[in-house]
C-alpha cells in the first residue's frame, strides 16, 4: 500500500487498535507511518459497504445534541463559531460557502446563526444518516462525496473540511474536486488531528485518541498536510496548531476501554464529561503556545485566474 | 497494464511468503503466477479439530496482533494471556531468563561477563554466549541446547545464530515481561525482529490454525494460484531468469520468487551453475511428537528447555497452558522436540516406540505422565530449523542480500534460510517484494 502524500510505499507499523468507542466491528487495525513523509494511515480500510456499521446512529458526528452532551456542546458551540467567523470575515454579502463532510449540519448551523444572513450554505455528506439529520434541520446538503457529485466549477468562495480529510479514502483526490468547485481566489479551511503532539507520542502504539478506529484513515502533521495542499494546487495562507481536548480526552478513554476499567470511569472521559474536557484544554492550551496544539488547522487559497496570488475577495 | 509486465512474476510455494509476494506485486499492477506443489495452499499450516476435541496444530502456532491487523484476521483471533519459558536444571525449574538468577552460580557468571564487558568480537556461538552471559550459564543452559537445537558443536556455528535473534536488550526485555504480567496478554518479547516490539504487541491465535492469513492473503488470487503444479526447473540465459518448468512445460516469466529451502536451489536452476555453494547450507531435521494427556499445568510454564544430557529431547512445550482452548477442559497436548539427523535412531523409529522412548525420559519431569497419557502424534520435518555453520557464514550473508541471479528471489523463512516467525516471513516478503518490483522497473 503506497502514502497517498508521497508515493512512498515503506511504512512502519505503528498501532493496532480497536473500536474502543463504539465498538462496531471485532476487528483489529494497523496504523502504519510513512517512512519518508509521516503521514500516519490506516492499513486495511472498512469497505463502503460497511460504513454504515462503523458510523453507528449513535455517531457523534450525527447526534450533537444540547440534550445529550450539555455543557460540552454550549461551550463548543460558541468556541468553534469563533473560530469559524474568523475566516469568513473578508467574505462578501452573498457569497456560497460548501461545508465539505458536514455531518447533521453542526457548522452550517452555526454560519447560519452568527454569520451574515445572505450567505448561502450548503453542505456534503456521504453518510445518509448525516444527510437527513441536516436536512431536517432546513439545511442544504448534498448526499454523495465531493468527487462524484457534480457541482458548479469555480462557484464556492469558501469550502470547509472541518474533522473530514481524516476520514476519507483519497484526501488529494478530494481536495481536487475541492480546488475544482472554488472559484479563483476562493480559499479552504482545513482543520484535522496533528500527529506532532505529545498526545501522539504517548499514546502511538495503541490507544491515541485521533486515530479513532476504524474512521479515521489519513492523520497528518503540519509538513505532510502543506505538502497535500500544495501537490493539489493550493496555496498555504495559514498553517497552525489550535486548542482540543478531544484526542487527550480519549486517549484517555481508550487505556481505560481497554483495560477494562468500571464504566463510571470511563464515562469520566467522553465527549459529555465537561470536567475532562475542561481540564485536557487548559492541557492543550499550554501546548498550542509551544505549537503542539491538539488539531492542524490550514487555509488554502486557489490561485486567482490572472495568475497574480494577491488577495481577491 | 504496462508492457514491461506482460510476462508474469513466477512465485514457487503458496505458503504465507509466496502468498504475501503474490498479492502484493498483484496490487502493484504486476501480473503474477504462484505454483503450489501441493493440493492445497497453507498445506503445512492448516489445523484440525480431531473427534475428542483436540486442535492439531503444525508450523507455527502463534502469530502477534499486529500481524492480524496487517492481514485483517483480528476478529477471527483470540488473545494469548500468558506464555512463558522455564529451564530445567538438576531437577528444578527456573523461570527464563531472570528466574535463572535465584541461582548464586548463575547470577555470579552473568554478573561477571556483564561487567568486565568483553567487546570482543564473538568467532563462534560458543563463544558468544560464554561472552555474554558468563561460562556458567552458557556451558549448563545455552551451549547444550543450541548444540541439541543444531546438531553441530557450538564452536563451529557463527555467532550470528545466537545475535540475530537476542536483539532486545535486557532493559526492554524486563519492561515488556512486566508489560506482559499487568495486562494479562502475553507480550511478544524476542518474537519479531523486522519490526519493533512494544507492549502493544502480543501474541494471538487465529481461530483455525494460521493458515487462515495465508486464506485471506489468497482473496481475490485464485485465478493466479495453481495447485499440484510444482515447478521443476527455473530457466536462465545470460545470468537472468526467463522461464519456469511446470509440468514438462517452459512457461516465461519476468522473475521467479521461490520459496523452496535455499539449498535446493542449485538443482532448480537450469543454464546458470553460479549457486552450488547454496547446496552446502544445512536445515536440522527435527521430530515433534505432540502428546494428547490428562490434566493441565503439567509443565512449569508453556516451554521447558531441557539442556541436562539425560535428555533426549530438548524443549517440551505444554501449547495448553497459553492456548487452552486447544484441547477439552482437563486435558492438555504437549510437543516434545528432538533435535535429529535423519540418520539418527529417533528419525526412523517406529511412532509407538518413539512415543514410548518419550514417555520414558518424561517420568523425572511428569512423574504420572504414563497414567496420564491419551495418545500421540508425530511429526518429523526435514528442515525445522537452519544452522548458520561459520564455514559458509560469508557465503550467507551475500545470500541474503542477494541470490546472484538478475530475477531470481529466495523468501520465507526456508528461502531466507533465516530462524524467523510468522510475523517477520511477512514484513520481510513485503520488504523483497519492493525490490522484485522496483529491479523489474530498472531491468523494463
Amino acid at each position: 500500500m503506497q502514502c497517498c502524500i508521497c508515493g512512498h510505499d515503506d511504512a512502519l507499523p505503528v498501532a493496532v487498535g480497536a473500536d474502543f468507542e463504539y465498538h462496531s466491528s471485532p476487528d483489529q487495525f494497523l496504523a502504519m507511518c510513512c517512512r519518508s513523509c509521516g503521514l500516519v494511515y490506516l492499513k486495511l480500510r472498512p469497505a463502503m459497504s460497511e460504513l454504515d456499521r462503523i458510523y453507528p446512529p449513535t455517531y457523534h458526528a450525527f447526534d450533537f445534541t444540547a440534550e445529550k452532551f450539555g455543557l460540552a456542546h454550549w461551550v463548543r458551540r460558541r468556541l468553534e463559531a469563533r473560530r469559524l467567523l474568523q475566516w469568513c470575515r473578508d467574505l462578501g454579502p452573498s457569497s456560497r460557502i460548501l461545508d465539505v463532510g458536514c455531518g447533521d449540519g453542526f457548522h452550517l448551523k452555526l454560519l447560519a446563526e452568527f454569520g451574515s444572513p445572505d450567505w448561502a450554505l450548503e453542505g456534503v455528506d456521504a453518510s445518509e444518516r448525516a444527510v437527513n439529520a441536516a436536512r431536517g434541520q432546513d439545511l442544504t446538503v448534498h448526499l454523495g462525496t465531493i468527487q462524484q457529485l457534480a457541482l458548479a466549477p469555480d462557484s464556492y468562495d469558501l469550502a470547509l473540511l472541518i474533522a473530514t480529510i481524516e476520514h476519507v479514502d483519497d484526501p488529494p483526490e478530494v481536495l481536487r474536486a475541492v480546488h475544482r468547485v472554488l472559484r479563483p481566489g476562493g480559499r479552504a479551511l482545513i482543520v484535522t488531528d496533528n500527529t506532532e503532539t505529545p498526545s501522539f507520542r504517548m499514546f502511538a502504539g495503541r490507544h491515541w485518541g485521533g486515530y479513532h478506529f476504524p474512521r479515521h484513515w489519513n492523520l497528518f502533521d503540519p509538513r505532510n498536510l502543506r505538502r497535500l495542499a500544495t501537490d493539489q494546487g493550493f496555496l498555504v495562507d495559514h498553517l497552525a496548531t489550535i486548542v482540543t481536548p478531544v484526542n487527550w480526552t480519549y486517549s484517555v478513554h481508550n487505556v481505560l476501554v481497554d483495560y477494562q476499567a468500571p464504566a463510571w470511569l470511563i464515562n469520566r472521559f467522553t465527549l459529555a464529561s465537561p470536567v475532562s474536557l475542561g481540564v485536557f484544554t487548559l492541557l492543550d492550551i499550554v501546548l498550542q503556545f509551544f505549537g503542539r496544539g491538539g488539531l492542524l488547522q490550514a487555509v488554502l487559497r486557489k490561485p486567482a485566474r490572472d495568475g497574480r496570488d494577491g488577495h481577491n475577495a | 497494464m504496462p508492457d514491461r509486465y506482460r510476462k508474469p512474476v513466477a512465485i514457487l510455494g503458496a505458503g504465507l511468503a509466496g502468498v504475501t509476494a503474490a498479492a502484493a506485486l498483484r496490487r502493484r499492477g504486476v501480473p503474477v503466477r504462484l505454483y503450489e506443489a501441493g493440493r492445497q495452499i497453507a498445506g503445512l499450516a492448516a489445523s484440525y479439530k480431531d473427534a475428542k476435541g483436540f486442535s492439531n496444530d503444525f508450523g507455527a502456532h502463534f502469530i502477534t496482533n499486529r500481524l492480524a491487523a496487517a492481514i485483517g484476521v483480528g476478529a477471527l483471533c483470540r488473545d494469548v494471556a500468558h506464555y512463558g519459558e522455564a529451564v530445567l536444571l538438576r531437577g528444578r525449574s527456573y523461570g527464563y531468563p531472570f528466574g535463572l538468577m535465584r541461582s548464586p552460580r548463575l547470577a555470579l557468571s552473568g554478573l561477571w561477563s556483564k561487567l568486565s564487558g568483553s567487546r570482543a568480537t564473538p568467532a563462534s556461538a560458543a563463544d558468544y554466549f560464554r561472552l555474554r552471559y558468563g561460562s556458567a550459564l552458557a556451558d549448563q543452559i545455552a551451549i547444550p541446547l543450541i548444540e541439541a537445537w543444531s546438531g553441530v558443536k557450538a564452536e563451529v556455528l557463527a555467532s550470528s545464530s545466537v545475535s540475530e535473534k537476542l536483539q532486545n536488550s535486557t532493559l526492554r526485555a524486563v519492561q515488556l515481561a512486566v508489560a506482559s504480567r499487568v495486562t494479562r496478554r502475553a507480550v511478544a518479547n524476542g518474537y519479531s525482529h523486522e519490526m519493533p516490539e512494544q507492549t502493544n504487541v502480543w501474541h494471538v491465535y487465529p481461530e483455525g490454525g494460521v493458515s487462515v492469513l495465508v486464506q485471506r492473503l489468497a482473496q481475490g488470487l485464485e485465478d493466479v494460484i495453481h495447485l499440484e503444479s510444482p515447478v521443476e526447473g527455473i530457466v536462465v540465459e545470460d545470468g537472468r531468469v526467463v522461464a519456469v518448468q511446470v509440468a514438462g512445460r517452459q512457461e516465461e516469466c519476468s522473475a521467479a520468487v521461490s520459496t523452496a529451502p535455499c539449498n535446493v536451489l542449485p538443482k532448480l536452476v537450469r543454464g546458470w551453475d553460479g549457486l552450488n555453494h547454496l547446496a552446502k547450507f544445512r536445515f536440522r531435521p527435527m521430530v515433534f511428537v505432540n502428546l494428547r494427556l490428562r490434566g493441565r499445568g503439567l509443565l512449569p510454564d508453556t516451554v521447558l528447555w531441557t539442556p541436562e544430557p539425560e535428555f533426549p529431547f530438548f524443549r517440551m512445550t505444554e501449547t495448553t497452558i497459553s492456548m487452552p482452548w486447544l484441547a477439552p477442559p482437563g486435558k492438555s497436548i504437549v510437543t516434545v522436540d528432538f533435535g535429529c539427523e535423519k540418520a539418527d535412531p529417533v528419525w526412523g523409529m517406529a511412532d509407538d516406540v518413539l512415543t514410548e522412548h518419550c514417555l520414558d525420559h518424561m517420568t523425572p519431569i511428569i512423574r504420572d505422565v504414563r497414567l496420564r497419557f491419551l495418545g500421540a502424534q508425530i511429526l518429523r520435518t526435514p528442515i525445522a530449523y537452519p544452522v548458520y555453520l561459520n564455514e559458509y557464514e560469508d557465503t550467507r550473508r551475500q545470500f541474503r542480500d542477494t541470490t546472484g541471479v538478475a530475477g531470481l528471489y529466495s523468501i520465507g523463512r526456508n528461502g531466507e534460510f533465516a530462524h524467523i516467525l510468522m510475523e517477520d516471513v511477512y514484513w520481510r516478503t513485503l520488504a523483497k517484494v519492493r525490490q522484485v518490483a522496483r529491479e523489474l522497473e530498472a531491468a523494463a
